[in-house]
């Protein structure tokens, strides 16, 4: 996955914009889509690839700040650079706030659209991985049976085995056998590693 | 002897005799001319128009009452002056032209100024005639002379207030478009920092292709040329606004309203989308060209588009709609309809709308559309709005076509 070129999506209506970003982008060995308005970006197929988009506040149709509620209703975490002809604070507040990298005003520093772009990307690239990391994670939870995600639980939750045992009502090596079974179906070699699996399945909204 | 003497004396009777009847024919006919010069004299001298006879080489020889109580001099005063010293005439050519012309035509009409006995100056318009003698020979120029100092100073005042009142209208039609170019500074500040941005980037880009360790000519030389034309871009966008803001006299040239419509929206792009006015323009294929004032009528379409954006300015629920259309209305006009989906008119105030300083708008001038209409009206043109269905306004304009307006 970490192979995977990344891609940069500009949508600005500007011709003249859109074709100085992509020059500027290939300079970083970048590969670069582009599109006039959100609608004809909406309508491409998703790449499996890191991804940012680089886009005018001002474009028709709809608002750049509307798009972006937009693409997070619709589930696109894409992270968004904002470049705008003119921006005013409440404007930027209001992009920041909802999630973006960065909001650069025209004319732009092409060196500071440059590291907006890297971050992006890298921030992009993490979220991925980290989202590759939970579904793996999550498909391990699903092969416990009901008494090993129990036994897991209250092992993360920092109880002995012995208090586990006097939990659930089972006898020590019953916990002592779930407890290997879980580390082993977790992949967790150690049981800090096993709590640190399971805050990061409560932060994606799975309980154990 | 004697007979001879008679015969003699006989003779010098007859010659005697004859010479007296020539004497007396001659006489009679001597008096019958003067009377019917007279007679012409006195005809001349009933006419209010001066007018005297001078020789071909000036001397004055006749001077009707007519040139009397025009230059102030009696007849007895100046008969024999050269009428040119005497007038110190002005003439609209050199008077070796003018003589040669009336050689040529034998007459010869032009405007002089005279001056007269009280040294005033008057102006002319002056009527010449050459008489010739039975051989054909030049003999006299006759000059008739009609006063038009009046006319031409109230020709001169009527010039001058009409140049005072264009002037007028130009430096108002400017102020306002000054106004509103005022408004337009932001729209037309990110006009320019768009292709600017562009340059800025394409130049760092090209620059990158030139560095030793990425050299690649064909990718510099294409970011160079990107470069160019977005330079281009910006330039051509700072001439139509310097274009607005100059004061320049009225021009009147051969041009098409939609490449005028063109050069407006090109500058109203922005203003439009930010204040989400979308604009759709229905262009006849052809349309026939008209003659006008390049300046004045971008001034006339951008106020009329500026007008609708304010009108759909507080506009909710619907989409705010400019419509613009451009036809040849017929064989002579060509007709503009801009439409908005605004607040509307009321149809009993669809005529003061022209009037200067009336407004609707909390924040107008009221000068907006009084110029639009002083505008069309100096191209001899016609404006009128009215209520626009199921709401906002029309404003329909006509101006003549450039076969019509040359002739």
């Amino acid at each position: 996955m970490k192979d995977l070129q990344p891609v940069v999506v500009v949508i600005d209506d500007d011709p003249s914009i859109r074709e100085a970003l992509q020059g500027l982008l290939e300079t970083a060995a970048l590969q670069v889509e582009l599109y006039v308005s959100p609608r004809e970006y909406l309508l491409r197929k998703p790449v499996d690839a890191p991804c940012c988009i680089i886009l005018d506040v001002r474009l028709p149709g709809s608002s750049g700040l509307d798009f972006q509620r937009e693409l997070a209703r619709a589930g696109d975490r894409t992270p968004v650079i904002f470049l705008t002809g003119h921006a005013d604070i409440a404007m930027t507040v209001q992009a920041m706030k909802a999630g973006a990298v960065e909001f650069l005003t025209k004319p732009y520093r092409d060196q500071a659209l440059l590291e907006a772009v890297l971050l992006a990307i890298d921030n992009d690239r993490a979220r991925r991985e980290s989202d590759e990391a939970v579904a793996g994670v999550r498909q391990r939870l699903e092969t416990l049976t009901p008494r090993e995600r129990q036994v897991m639980a209250l092992a993360a939750a920092g109880q002995s085995n012995k208090q586990i045992a006097g939990t659930i009502g089972v006898g020590d090596v019953t916990v002592r056998v779930h407890h290997r079974q879980v580390m082993r179906k977790m992949r967790a070699r150690s049981l800090a590693e096993l709590i640190r699996i399971a805050e990061m399945l409560k932060n994606n909204g799975i309980d154990v | 002897v004697t007979t001879e003497d008679n015969e003699d004396r006989l003779l010098r009777s007859v010659a005697l005799q004859n010479a007296e009847s020539i004497r007396v024919a001659r006489q009679r006919a001597e008096q019958q001319a003067e009377a019917a010069l007279r007679e012409r004299a006195n005809l001349l001298n009933l006419t209010h128009d001066s007018i005297f006879v001078h020789g071909i080489n000036g001397a004055i020889r006749y001077w009707n009452r007519g040139a009397e109580e025009l230059y102030g001099w009696t007849a007895e005063e100046v008969v024999g002056r050269i009428a040119y010293d005497l007038l110190k005439t002005v003439f609209p050519a050199s008077l070796e032209q003018i003589e040669a012309e009336v050689m040529r035509a034998d007459r010869w009409e032009g405007e002089l100024v005279h001056t007269k006995k009280d040294g005033s100056q008057v102006v002319v318009a002056s009527r010449w005639s050459l008489q010739r003698d039975e051989q054909g020979t030049p003999a006299a120029i006759l000059e008739t002379n009609n006063d038009i100092t009046e006319r031409k100073r109230a020709e001169a005042e009527a010039r001058e207030s009409e140049r005072a009142l264009r002037k007028a209208q130009a430096d108002l039609a400017r102020t306002t478009r000054l106004t509103t170019m005022g408004e337009l500074t932001a729209s037309i500040a990110h006009e320019i920092v768009q292709p600017l941005s562009a340059v800025n980037t394409n130049v760092n880009t090209c620059l990158h292709w030139l560095e030793d360790e990425k050299f690649d000519l064909a990718k510099a030389r294409s970011a160079a040329t990107r470069a160019a034309k977005d330079a281009d871009r910006a330039i051509e966008i700072i001439k139509r606004v310097r274009a607005l803001m100059t004061k320049s006299e009225i021009q009147k040239v051969e041009l098409n309203m939609s490449d005028i419509l063109s050069e407006v929206l090109a500058l109203t792009d922005h203003e439009l989308r930010a204040r989400q006015v979308s604009v759709n323009s229905e262009l006849a294929a052809t349309l026939p060209p008209v003659l006008g004032d390049r300046v004045q009528l971008q001034q006339l379409m951008l106020n009329l588009i500026m007008n609708g954006i304010e009108a759909m300015a507080t506009v909710a629920g619907r989409p705010r709609k400019l419509t613009i259309e451009m036809r040849a209305e017929d064989t002579d006009h060509v007709l503009a309809v801009v439409r908005d989906s605004g607040l509307g008119l009321d149809p009993e105030k669809a005529d003061q709308i022209f009037t200067p300083f009336f407004t609707t708008k909390p924040e107008g001038t009221g000068m907006g559309l009084a110029i639009c209409r002083s505008i069309v009206e100096a191209h001899n043109g016609r404006i009128w709005a009215s209520p626009g269905t199921p709401h906002g306004s029309v404003f329909q304009f006509t101006l003549p076509t450039k076969a019509v307006g040359t002739s």
